[in-house]
């Protein structure tokens, strides 16, 4: 769980290409995803996924993201069936349209989530924030409040996890408790912890400032970002996903 | 120079002034250790020297603190920065990015180093403190010890006239936190460096400090050269700072022999002492 916007460092043709490239691509595979309606496309959508994580390899953390996406689709997936009258039954009080929009709904969510996870896994923050300044001429602050946010996520995990671990200690059943009940358990927790969270990033912002952030310019990046080849062909896939999507 | 000139700082929404009438001069090329209990002040003074207080964290600021000629208070958070290089004690508030090479790079791009020029600076930091392994490493996988050198090369790195360090060592082992306090030394005779540390590890700072701090409730209870103040043992023990061993044995021994003997602050002087008086 707290690996799950970790970077996984990597030389694959996936890891080199711009990473403005790869922000294009998983928005385009997202508006793909909103385009179409069709379970094919929406499956085809989720292989070139798949594939995406593979070629990059990180199949692991790919299935791993698949896996947790689709204990939620799952309930997603029954709740919306039960709750969908349209269309003939097919049996009981499930009907055969109720049974493909929900199979399209959550193909979506999948689908949508995927990338973007699996940008941050073969993208570094840094490199997408710097890309984003050089390349695309957003301001730093902006490009400094996504990196800030995606740092503190692990950071945030890990002091919640200890939380936890130090109640299991004292005989609070987390470890034991499942689902809802965990979560309910949970919750009570975020409150302190997002208070210590909003104070860490006051400290953070003073880190910056006497580093130099006020200085900061769209030529200060040590690192550059050239587009090659490779990154038009990419965004041409892109587009073909999106015609598909949108034809189909 | 860096003088403070009866500084006194109450935090806004504090009720006691975390210091008290400060006055302090550390010279070019100097190194003061500080030291003093917990709430003393400390951080504050750090803060104090960097321009964060009152820049960042505002309050009651009188009195005046000079950086190279620059008070502390007309001049911008950002142009002393370019001047004094501070390490904060929370060291995971420090950090700015997720990797190592990125977090030694930020500072050095913002501050405009020829691009020519970092490969060299990131080298350097990574090789002195002594993580070279880490560079391609993910901060959030890192140990609290190695995320302080991460914070600390990432300063070091920017080569500032004048270094602050808040408590540096306080999650390292004693061999990293030895060698911390030998590269700050070694930054001190090779590039004149200012180095203001906040330590609690005495020894540490009998070894490798110039001149020392000890402060309590916010005031200077004393200030002076390493071994002058050392001589006040029982005082500082008063204040829960501990002296080293060897120089509370030739303490002991000129009580016992009735004559004023130097003060030692290191094995080899209290032996070459001992040999001397058996002698
Ligand atoms: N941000 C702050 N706001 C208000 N009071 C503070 C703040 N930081 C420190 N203080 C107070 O200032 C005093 C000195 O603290 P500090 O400089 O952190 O001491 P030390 O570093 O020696 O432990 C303490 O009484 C502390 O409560
Ligand atoms: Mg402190």
């Amino acid at each position: 769980m707290r690996e799950i916007f970790q970077y996984v460092p990597g030389t694959s043709l996936i890891h080199r290409l711009n990473p403005m490239t790869k922000l294009l691509l998983t928005l385009l595979i997202c508006v793909a995803a909103f385009l179409t309606g069709n379970l094919f496309v929406l499956l085809g959508l989720l292989l070139v996924n798949l594939l995406i994580g593979f070629c990059a390899g990180i199949a692991r953390r790919t299935l791993g993201v698949f896996k947790g996406l689709m204990k939620i689709a799952v309930f997603l997936f029954l709740l919306q069936v039960l709750l969908t009258r349209k269309g003939t039954p097919v049996f009981w009080i499930i009907t055969d349209e109720g049974l493909y929009t929900s199979a399209a709904v959550v193909l979506r969510l999948i689908v949508v989530c995927m990338p973007l996870t699996l940008m941050l896994a073969v993208t570094r923050v840094s490199d997408l924030a710097n890309a984003m300044v050089q390349v695309a001429h957003i301001p730093y602050k902006y490009a400094f409040t996504i990196t800030t946010a995606l740092r503190f996520i692990p950071q945030f995990l890990e002091e919640m996890s200890d939380i936890m671990e130090a109640q299991t200690a004292r005989g609070v059943a987390f470890d034991k408790a499942k689902g809802l009940k965990k979560l309910g358990m949970m919750l009570p927790l975020c409150a302190p912890l997002l208070i210590s969270s909003v104070r860490n990033t006051e400290h953070t912002a003073v880190a910056a400032e006497v580093r130099g952030f006020h200085l900061r310019t769209a030529r200060s990046g040590f690192r550059h970002y050239p587009f090659h080849g490779i990154d038009v062909l990419t965004l041409l896939a892109g587009a073909a996903l999106i015609a598909l999507s949108a034809v189909i | 120079m860096i003088s403070f000139e009866s500084l006194s700082f109450t935090y806004q929404g504090g009720n006691v002034p975390a210091l008290k009438d400060i006055c302090l001069t550390v010279p070019d090329g100097g190194f003061l250790g500080v030291i003093g209990p917990a709430g003393a002040g400390k951080t504050t003074l750090a803060r104090a020297v960097s321009g964060i207080v009152p820049h960042a964290y505002r309050g009651d600021f009188y009195g005046s603190v000079k950086v190279h000629d620059m008070d502390t208070v007309d001049t911008p958070l950002t142009d002393l920065s370019r001047c004094v290089g501070m390490v904060f004690q929370d060291v995971d508030s420090q950090i700015i990015s997720t990797m190592v090479e990125d977090e030694l790079l930020y500072g050095l791009e913002n501050f405009g180093v020829p691009h020519a020029e970092i490969p060299e600076r990131l080298d350097f930091a990574l090789d002195r403190v002594g993580i070279p392994e880490l560079r391609e490493r993910a901060i959030s996988s890192l140990s609290g010890g190695q995320r302080q050198k991460v914070a600390i090369a990432s300063v070091i790195a920017l080569r500032p006239r004048v270094l602050v360090l808040d408590e540096p060592t306080g999650e390292l082992d004693p061999v990293s936190s030895r060698q911390i306090f030998s590269l700050l030394k070694s930054l001190q005779r090779d590039f004149g460096t200012t180095v203001i540390v906040v330590e609690q590890k005495i020894m540490l700072l009998c070894e490798f400090a110039d001149s020392l701090a000890v402060m309590k409730d916010g005031a200077l209870a004393y200030q002076g050269q390493t071994r002058e103040v050392l001589t006040h043992a029982e005082e500082l023990l008063d204040l829960g700072v501990n002296c080293p061993r060897v120089t509370r044995l030739s303490r002991h021994l000129s009580d016992r022999l009735g004559k004023p003997l130097p003060v030692c602050v290191n094995l080899e002087e209290a032996e070459k002492q001992a040999r001397e008086l058996m002698a």
